[in-house]
């Protein structure tokens, strides 16, 4: 009886109102593959204080971009090329395919942080994953996807800007890389890694 | 007075590094000029002191990292985590072939150099760490004023990987007894990917512009340091999984 309600509370929640990528039922997959990003074993804390693995995210392709709040010049860039990628995107594959933002600011960008530019930016619940992590996890992380990054004494970080796009499986499967460039291809490989998802 | 100076600082190097754990060397704290910054950054970045291996991780110390943790083994690493190419030149999981025991360790990927780094309490250098270690001469703390030194670095940097590498711990110590940070292979570092400059991405960053354009060039801190140009470039080709033939490490401790 136990295990039915763990099954079937999900499943009511999802119902009423969809849950945030970090939040839905794992998988009942086998190991990850091994050349998928979900084999790292550091935590994240998202920005509704859940701990997750990247695993957590399986299932679904993700589009990802390192970022941080304080960010005055690329960021805001970034996160709006994100949005206008997903307002391009039809309603099929929008309910396939999630968003993932990482701060590179393991000193300031809190969950309270990264909730507060959730709420600015706008940034849709049931699609939007936005984590933090400690610097040492951050660094793993950004040398995986191939994200340049550096501080500087203004509290700034240097860094580059790159959407990755992550297949369900955690692979990367496409990556766009520099500020206001066309994003066709990286659509189509959106589209593309939106019928591989599994949920 | 010219005698005194490295004198000293042999003395000084001397006992600091009664200090640091056997292998090891302790570095004292310094200051490291970045190649490149941006406007309003400052010149000198603080390193406070740590400790640095004495000399790259060889074969041997690898071989028996691998032996205690299959999972690093060259039939059964993560593609994640390291390329095709990773140990290449050993001739199976716990067979060395011809490499030689005492010769570094290449064809390791970032994330093998820090786990092997992490299963002895270690950890990867910074990149401001190792550069402020690799820029003491041989007999003063600051390499650029010691002629014979910035002569045989750029000997190197200037000639083409051997064959066969040299054997570890041959080097010329430097002033605070720390070997082979130049002359054998590159090495790691914990924060290599914070070179910011990628070869498919040029327009990526500010500070590419400091580094393609004629102006920025003059923002560079020290134009005639070429082998840590050649460094700064190396450095930002990388990714993490990547293993090369002539890419080491070492690995670094707080004091």
């Amino acid at each position: 009886m136990k295990l039915l309600l763990c099954f079937l509370l999900p499943c009511a929640l999802l119902a009423a109102d969809p849950l945030p990528p970090c939040c839905r039922p794992p998988l009942p997959a086998g190991p990850p593959t091994d050349k998928s990003l979900y084999l790292l074993e550091s935590h994240w804390t998202s920005d509704v204080g859940r701990e997750i693995k990247l695993g957590a995210l399986r299932g679904r392709p993700q589009v990802v971009a390192m970022f941080f709040t304080h960010c005055e010049y690329a960021c805001p860039i970034l996160v709006s090329e994100l949005k206008s990628i997903e307002s391009r995107l039809p309603p099929e594959v929008l309910a396939k395919v999630d968003f993932l933002l990482v701060s590179i600011d393991a000193q300031r960008d809190t969950p309270e942080a990264l909730a507060a530019f959730r709420e600015k930016r706008q940034l849709a619940r049931e699609r939007w994953t936005l984590l933090r992590g400690a610097a040492d996890d951050v660094r793993e992380l950004a040398a995986l996807l191939g994200v340049n990054y550096a501080a500087d004494s203004r509290g700034q970080f240097a860094h580059s800007n790159l959407i990755t796009l992550l297949n369900a499986e955690g692979e990367i499967a496409f990556q766009h890389t520099g500020l206001k460039q066309d994003p066709t291809a990286l659509i189509a490989a959106i589209q593309k890694a939106a019928t591989g998802a599994q949920r | 007075m010219r005698i005194a100076l490295p004198l000293i600082a042999a003395i000084f190097a001397l006992g600091t590094a009664r200090a640091a754990e056997p292998g090891m060397v302790a570095i004292p704290d310094g200051t490291y000029r970045p190649l490149f910054r941006m406007e309003k950054d400052a010149k000198e970045v603080p390193v406070a002191a740590f400790q640095l291996d004495a000399q790259p991780v060889t074969n041997g110390d690898f071989l028996i990292f691998v032996r205690e943790n299959p999972k690093w083994r060259r039939s059964q690493v993560k593609r994640l985590f390291a390329d095709e190419h990773y140990l290449a030149h050993w001739s199976g999981d716990l067979d060395l072939g011809s490499a030689r025991p005492q010769q570094p360790v290449t064809n390791v990927s970032w994330f093998a150099a820090k786990a092997f780094a992490s299963s002895r309490g270690k950890r990867l250098p910074t990149n401001a760490e190792w550069e402020l270690a690799a820029g003491a001469g041989f007999t003063v703390t600051d390499g650029a004023k010691d002629p014979e030194f910035s002569q045989a670095i750029a000997r190197w940097y200037g000639t083409p990987a051997p064959d066969v590498l040299p054997d570890a711990g041959h080097g010329r110590p430097n002033v605070f007894g720390v070997r082979d940070l130049h002359g054998l292979v590159w090495e790691w570092t914990s924060d290599f990917n914070s070179a910011l400059v990628t070869g498919d991405a040029r327009g990526d960053t500010g500070l590419e512009r400091q580094l393609f354009c004629g102006a920025g060039s003059l923002g560079a801190s020290n134009t005639v340091d070429y082998p840590a140009f050649m460094r700064f470039g190396f450095r930002s080709s990388l990714r993490a999984g990547y293993t090369v033939p002539n890419l080491g490490f070492r690995c670094a401790k707080d004091p």
